[in-house]
């Protein structure tokens, strides 16, 4: 019993874990995007299309809705790259209030073996069971979900150390300076949108197929608001931070029943503090940097 | 024809009460350059005080809206210490996030003192509609244009006509020079958020007491009516906010009638994408855009 909650707070984690790196991301070119959970929604719609409605493998499914969410999120870049600060923030917000709005309109069922298969606008989308029909139990699920998100992660530690992490860093510094070094800023931060488009598509397929139902208004701006806060509360320095910040308010407070009536009063507030303290978050860029130097230093001992 | 002359006015008056969600989030954006996304959730603390008050005392509508105004206005100072004063200045986008977790805070506080959800919110006005010729006027939505249009006034007045004014005007301007000018900043602005919940507190009582209940949801419909009713006047601008409310009012009341429920918000935020896309600046605030944008490209 207790293991079957671990195994869904854990999925669950998880999961929330890819849209908060991919708001992340977006951080860390200076942008700030409300609409991440449009991709998320986008991609779990477009899987459980896939592998309920045209009989696709699972892990075709996956790869199709990641592919589905960057191109959404290619769609919205382009028009939207030339806008900065709050006019950015509010246009994603704006274009994932109609993609949610768009899925409570939208209808398009086929019958398979006599049955009605397919999203029913706003009463959402029933029966996505590739992975029970395939029979993965729930743990060789958590696996995946886990499996995907080192990748991911380590896509993101090897992006840090990169060239192209840098010059995202220093758009997310001052796009101008960037531009003065030959640098095509627009076309870096559209890179940076779509990136995370997939990142949050991943995360969306992976939740649409675990939930086997999935319904417009679970991708209100609610989820993509706490997706920013993660990255925020865990820090900008690095990728770790969002899973941080992740793991603190679900792991944490998920596991501490007696504030559960006044989780969001303890939370709200112990994250407003914190922001006065650091607000950067907990693993800020001056916070890893002074790590990365401990660490080396602690290398050059050893040598 | 008629039925969308019709449409327009439903869609000003409900416009109206946009407008005046818009005019509180436009002074405080104006001021701070930092979005509030705690506006909607502190006003609606504000109505359910005034709610409070209304089911203990049964008090009469003047007691009710003295008590939304104060409680919103308290709530805005709560909100101002915690999110605005204490993080410095620069770090915008933590303002942000922090007076977003303190929207969650504040509905979570609503819910567990209101356990009901939705409570009852005695009328300002229980008059029939007003007819004219084939037309029809409610007269809740007159009061409340009127309403918008007397603060835009008294605004404009405090704006341009006062010390206090020209302090707001020069800290929206450049904080650091109104600070060698030997402006008390932080007292500025403390005040400019403390006129704007009380503006709030005004505009959720006018709404609350014409749809006669409250429900905690109200916080979130009040903070993106406002934020879009900014972003389509333009933001910063007191009568682009007016304007913005009522175009939204008016498309809204349009795509319901034309369209069907279903197509209302779609068709708002459709509206709100495209102006962002082919003109940020909105109805109002264009021309300081387009300056933005001249003075990067001399850079």
């Amino acid at each position: 019993m207790d293991d079957i909650y671990l195994i869904a707070v854990l999925s669950n984690i998880g999961m929330i874990s890819f849209i908060a790196l991919s708001a992340y991301l977006l951080l860390v070119v200076g942008e700030i995007s409300f609409g991440q959970q449009a991709f998320f929604a986008v991609s779990a719609y477009g899987s459980g299309i896939a592998t309920a409605m045209w009989g696709w493998p699972i892990w075709l499914g996956l790869l199709w809705g990641a592919l589905v969410a960057g191109a959404a999120a290619l769609v919205v870049a382009i028009p939207t790259v030339r806008l900065r600060g709050l006019y950015f923030s509010v246009a994603t917000l704006a274009f994932a209030e109609m993609v949610r709005l768009i899925f409570e309109i939208f209808t398009y069922q086929v019958e398979i073996e006599g049955e009605l298969v397919g999203p029913d606008g706003s009463d959402g989308f029933r029966d996505i069971r590739a992975i029970y029909d395939s029979n993965v139990s729930d743990f060789e699920y958590l696996l995946i979900i886990y499996g995907l998100l080192s990748v991911v992660l380590i896509g993101f530690l090897i992006l840090e150390r990169s060239r192209l992490g840098a010059i995202f860093r220093m758009i997310g510094e001052d796009p101008l300076l960037t531009e003065m070094q030959g640098l095509n800023v627009n076309a870096y931060k559209i890179l940076a949108v779509v990136m995370a488009g997939v990142v949050a598509g991943i995360g969306g397929a992976l939740y649409a197929h675990l939930a086997t139902y999935v319904e417009p208004k679970i991708f209100n701006v609610m989820l993509g608001v706490h997706a920013l806060a993660y990255g925020l509360i865990g820090g900008l320095g690095t990728a770790v931070g969002p899973l941080i910040g992740v793991a603190i308010d679900i792991g944490l407070l998920e596991s501490i029943r007696a504030i559960s009536g006044y989780r969001m009063i303890v939370f709200g507030g112990l994250v407003a503090v914190l922001l006065i303290v650091r607000p950067r978050g907990l693993l800020d860029e001056a916070a890893v940097h002074w790590l990365r130097g401990r660490w080396r230093g602690l290398v050059r001992a050893e040598n | 024809m008629v039925d969308f002359i019709q449409n327009c006015l439903d869609g000003i008056m409900l416009g109206s009460s946009y407008a005046l969600l818009a005019i509180g989030f436009t002074l405080i954006f104006g001021v701070m350059r930092r979005l509030n996304l705690s506006y909607g959730p502190s006003i609606m603390v504000g109505a359910f005080i005034g709610t409070l008050v209304y089911l203990e005392f049964k008090a009469n509508a003047v007691a009710i809206a003295a008590a939304t105004v104060v409680g919103a206005v308290i709530v805005g100072i709560y909100v101002e210490r915690l999110c605005f004063r204490a993080i410095r200045r620069g770090a915008a986008v933590a303002s942000m996030v922090s007076s977003f977790v303190i929207w969650m805070q504040l509905e979570e506080i609503v819910t567990v003192v209101f356990p009901d959800r939705t409570y009852p919110f005695p009328p300002l006005v229980t008059a029939d509609p007003i007819e004219l010729g084939p037309l029809f006027f409610k007269v809740e939505n007159i009061v409340m244009f009127a309403v918008a249009a007397a603060m835009t006034v008294l605004l404009h007045w405090l704006l341009q006509h006062t010390r206090f004014g020209l302090a707001l005007r020069a800290v929206s301007e450049n904080p650091r020079a109104a600070l060698f000018m030997g402006i008390n900043v932080g007292a500025v602005m403390s005040l400019a958020f403390v006129i704007a919940s009380a503006f709030g507190g005004v505009a959720a009582y006018l709404i609350v007491s014409a749809d006669g209940q409250i429900t905690p949801l109200f916080g979130l419909w009040a903070t993106f009516k406002g934020l879009i009713a900014m972003m389509l006047g333009g933001m910063g601008s007191i009568p682009g906010a007016i304007l913005g409310g009522l175009l939204l009012g008016v498309v809204e009341a349009q795509s319901i009638w034309y369209l069907g429920t279903e197509y209302r918000d779609l068709s708002a935020y459709f509206l709100l994408f495209l102006f962002l896309v082919f003109r940020p600046g909105g109805l109002m605030g264009q021309l300081a855009v387009e300056r933005e944008l001249a003075a990067t490209r001399r850079v």
